[in-house]
């Protein structure tokens, strides 16, 4: 497989784009780990659920907001929604088990959990058992000069005062979200997508978290949307295997043993 | 079988019709079916729970529908446990056909013989009106 070398990604060019406004008081009663940052160890019920504050809770299928994208460049809008093509992989790969891939994953309407030590962070995701292992070190530094483009991408992080930025590149050009060929087409991303997430607590439980994307071939300039993410101490990631029972796999449907002639119970 | 109010509510009132992440390869929103019978088999597995239901037709046959709900942790999570559909219910299903023409759809609705109302589907799937 070829290699794609990327640009180092330099802390200026983030910093211009990515800074969230002056912080507010950071929250009173947020778990801090022993270094004295804000710990994110736990399970959370990521953008993808309505956030009851109980422990059941509605997985809700979110999907990047419009109204918050930059204006397009003079190719961006016909890169960004890709018609029905009559064709899986390109109208929802994911309904053949591919991969959300980042942008996708951060909605998803699944559990996550998350580990944090000092030097890195681990998020562990219950759709299709993604993860990613993320190293905390100094802010703004640059990624990797030699990233092989992965779903998932290469994921960087640090703090920013109480706020947790994790920055991505090293993405393939796949899915932006679930929007789907019901709304008339797919909405896909460039290879040359950035993204930048920021994680903030604002109380005990529940944390802000601010998706910005950065994706030169198809918007003007970097835009974000604004999520939130709630802890679920009762929760436990669950078995979750794509290919175990998908039954109708692209229209075609597979009998079970109850339908067929003399099936059993 | 007893289904907390407070999650049937939860799922009744559940996100708005966007397309599950395979509905529009599998299924067709515009050949809505309604049938009623008795649960034959639930499979509480991923990517999604299917449950089948003998339904007889005006002649005596019976054909054994098959349907698609939700994933089990987004029924779980509601506080739908596996036990809240058992065989031998009887049940009407409201969803949408499979394209391949065979006895199988995307279970929008279950109505049980006492009147509850449940959503199966994923948040994600097209839901019967």
């Amino acid at each position: 497989m070829s290699k794609l070398l990327l640009v180092a990604v330099t802390a200026a060019s983030l910093a211009a784009c990515t800074a969230a406004p002056a912080a507010p008081q950071q929250a009173p009663g947020i778990p801090r780990a022993a270094d004295g940052k804000p710990d994110f160890t736990g399970m959370w019920a990521g953008p993808g659920f309505a956030h009851t504050g109980k422990d059941t809770d509605a997985a809700t299928v979110r999907r990047y907001t419009e109204a918050n994208m930059s204006a397009f460049t003079p190719a961006g809008k016909e890169k960004l929604y890709r018609k029905y093509a009559g064709n899986v992989r390109i109208d929802d790969p994911t309904a053949i088990c591919l991969p959300n891939g980042l942008t996708r994953q951060i909605p998803s309407p699944y559990a996550q959990q998350w580990i944090q030590t000092p030097t890195q962070l681990v998020i562990l995701y219950e759709y299709m058992h993604f993860f990613r292992v993320i190293p905390l070190g100094a802010p703004n530094r640059a990624h990797a000069g030699d990233i092989e483009p992965t779903y998932m991408g290469d994921s960087i992080a640090w703090w920013d005062d109480d706020t947790l930025v994790i920055d991505t590149v090293g993405l393939n050009e796949w899915l932006l979200d679930a929007y789907h060929p019901d709304d008339g087409s797919s909405r896909w991303h460039s290879d040359k997508m950035h993204v930048v997430e920021r994680l903030r607590y604002t109380d005990g439980k529940n944390a802000s978290y601010d998706v910005t994307l950065d994706d030169p071939e198809i918007f003007e300039k970097p835009w974000v949307e604004h999520w939130a993410m709630q802890m679920k101490p009762g929760w436990k990631i669950l078995e979750f295997i794509c290919d175990d029972n998908d039954r109708c796999r692209g229209g075609n449907c597979t009998a079970a043993d109850v339908q067929k002639p003399g099936g059993g119970s | 079988m007893k289904i907390p109010v407070a999650a049937v509510l939860a799922i009744l009132a559940g996100s708005p019709v966007v397309a599950h992440h395979s509905f529009s390869t599998e299924y067709d929103k515009t050949k809505p079916v309604s049938v009623t019978g008795v649960v034959r088999k639930v499979e509480w597995r991923n990517p999604h729970i299917w449950f089948y239901v003998d339904v007889k037709d005006s002649r005596g046959q019976v054909t054994t529908w098959g349907f698609s709900g939700a994933p089990p942790s987004f029924l779980m999570r509601q506080g739908i446990q596996r036990d809240a559909m058992k065989v031998g219910d009887v049940v009407k299903v409201d969803g949408f056909r499979a394209r391949d023409g065979s006895p199988n759809a995307s279970g929008g609705r279950v109505t049980f013989a006492d009147g509850r109302s449940v959503f199966t589907a994923s948040p994600e799937d097209q839901r019967p009106d």
